[in-house]
């Protein structure tokens, strides 16, 4: 349905201000700003354990922030929950057992005020084919579009999705996708976390980067490609040029490794060059993708170190 | 269009609520394992002991066959109530009641349903049980008797829907069946609902008059034999309602803050 998105007070579709959560020890969430506007659709990219679910749950109300404030369309989580103004899919819940997927649906839309019809929302989510399956029955992927189906109950304005894609192969994961386009070219606001880079990348307008409960970095898909998904050279550099390898186009950063050295570039294919010309001898050179987990742990490593300064 | 401002809230939310309720019911009627254990087994033991104590006289105007149809009647009803709501538990630990928490039944309407659901799915217990006393037990009573014995049964379960709640709240998918078993058959047999309680030893008939289940047998005899209602019965009744409530309403917000 093309409802035409209310402007809420504040314009905002999602606005997080210094949202901090405990649990025991950890702190799971350690000052979370964003700002999102209505009708971006926005990764929230991050390893496990950075907090992204954490920071989903108090976004829907169904956790409290031990500090901060939680605002959609400017009204209360659970003021926009029950207004029917969100849709969620969370992550790794298991689905009521021994009812149908269509009995589901249509349970979950008489909980709604403003539903739309079960079968629409069943055919976006692609999951008329098994409407009259047992939810105890479903393989993983049948499972998360049927979850989807049910964030599209609501017929929502918001559409919050946690790790969407976890046990869809790569076909359901396209088809997954292209419905999700579909839903938001009525202009919707979506907000969907994920550990895939290259999923963020190609689906969202703008990726926030969460890591340790912080964010990080927050840019196009393709400024956090630069940032967080870099390349490494590894090669042998003898003699005096290998002391301003640093300063080479493209590299972030030098480690040594024994006899060989290892640059960390934003732009591996102009380092390259730059090496292969001030440093003729170089051999053995190796180039391997950025290990996204370590990644983040470098962007940690940044911020705290801006942070400090 | 702003949806909230236009909807008349309270209506709505009642009727979700019914809704709800009635779709649950439904499910719970689903599950074969609980309707054996809540409806044949005190069917069973019903007609086995209605054989055996025919045309003998309990006191109190009550022929034995009448004492036992409450009590049977009672003993499944109680099953019935504790554990539906004991099923909660498994909601809650697969996720269910968080998917549920992103609609627009409120908190309280989905306690209210769920205590619903368990006062509707002791209903077939109550009446076969009922039905079998009327026709193989040969319990004669007229029809405003059976319908005020049978209300006041029912409505004596108010307290052990609650106590089946409290359990699903405070129990895990691991501890719910055995907690919500032992809780079933203790207070039916503590109470009185297998054993007369004048059979038990001194000290035991004590403990039995502080159990909810020795009241709700208490309150649907004394209606049965047609001489009122007892007010000490819905005394301790309400009374156990307003304690269960108040333990209920403390491990269902500490659940939810555990999510």
């Amino acid at each position: 349905m093309s409802t035409t998105t209310p402007q809420a007070p504040d314009g905002a579709a999602v606005r997080l201000t210094g949202l901090h959560k405990h649990f025991g020890d950890v702190h799971a969430v350690r000052g979370v700003d964003l700002l999102i506007a209505p009708g971006e659709v926005v990764a929230f990219l991050g390893p496990n354990g950075a907090g992204k679910s954490t920071t989903i749950d108090m976004l829907l109300g169904l956790t409290r922030p031990d500090a901060g404030t939680v605002r959609i369309f400017g009204s209360d989580p659970v003021a926009a929950v029950q207004a029917g103004r969100v849709g969620a899919m969370l992550q790794a819940g298991a689905l009521l057992p021994d009812v149908t997927v269509r009995e589901l649906v249509t349970m979950f839309a008489g909980l709604h005020r403003n539903p739309m019809p079960p079968a629409r929302a069943m055919e976006m989510a692609g999951v008329t084919d098994i409407a009259g399956r047992k939810t105890q029955k479903l393989s993983g992927g049948q499972a998360q579009r049927v979850r989807f189906a049910l964030a599209l109950v609501p017929d929502p304005d918001l559409l919050v999705l946690d790790e969407p894609t976890a046990a869809m192969d790569v076909e359901v994961r396209r088809a997954f996708w292209a419905s999700m386009r579909e839903f938001t070219a009525g202009g919707r606001t979506v907000l969907f976390a994920t550990h895939y880079l290259q999923e963020a990348d190609q689906f969202a307008d703008r990726v926030v980067v969460l890591a340790r409960g912080v964010l990080v970095a927050d840019g196009t898909g393709a400024q956090i490609k630069s940032t967080v998904a870099g390349r490494t050279i590894s090669a042998v550099v003898a003699g005096a040029g290998a002391d301003r390898l640093g300063d080479l186009p493209g590299v972030l950063g030098i480690e040594r490794q024994g006899a060989r050295t290892l640059l960390h570039c934003n732009d591996s294919d102009v380092a390259l060059r730059a090496l292969l010309a001030s440093c003729p001898q170089a051999h053995d050179i190796e180039i391997a993708a950025g290990n996204l987990e370590d990644a983040f742990l470098e962007l940690v490593a940044t911020s705290r170190q801006e942070a400090a300064r | 269009m702003s949806t909230v401002t236009t909807t008349p809230r309270a209506p709505r939310t009642g009727a979700m609520t019914a809704r709800y309720a009635l779709m649950s019911t439904r499910l719970a009627f689903r599950n074969v394992r609980f309707l054996v254990l809540t409806v044949a087994l005190p069917l069973l033991l019903f007609l086995l002991y209605a054989n055996l104590y025919q045309g003998q006289d309990a006191g109190d105007g009550l022929s034995v066959v009448a004492y036992l149809m409450v009590s049977m009647a009672s003993f499944g009803c109680i099953g019935a109530a504790i554990n539906t709501g004991a099923r909660i538990a498994i909601e809650r630990q697969v996720g269910w009641n968080r998917q549920l928490r992103l609609t627009a039944l409120p908190a309280h309407s989905y306690l209210v349903a769920k205590a619903v659901v368990s006062m509707l799915v002791t209903l077939p217990a109550l009446l076969l049980v009922f039905l079998a006393g009327a026709t193989i037990g040969g319990v004669q009573l007229s029809a405003a008797q059976w319908l005020e014995t049978g209300v006041a049964v029912w409505l004596g379960l108010i307290p052990f829907a609650v106590l089946g709640l409290v359990i699903g709240f405070a129990g895990t998918v691991d501890t719910v069946q055995p907690i919500s078993m032992i809780t079933y058959l203790g207070l039916s047999i503590l109470g009185g609902l297998w054993f007369p309680v004048d059979q038990f030893p001194t000290f035991l008939q004590d403990v039995a008059k502080v159990t909810p289940s020795y009241w709700l047998g208490e309150l649907g005899r004394t209606v049965l034999a047609g001489q009122g209602v007892p007010m000490t019965a819905v005394a301790v009744l309400a009374a156990w309602t307003v304690v269960l409530g108040l333990v209920g309403i403390w491990s269902y917000r500490r659940s939810g803050a555990k999510v």
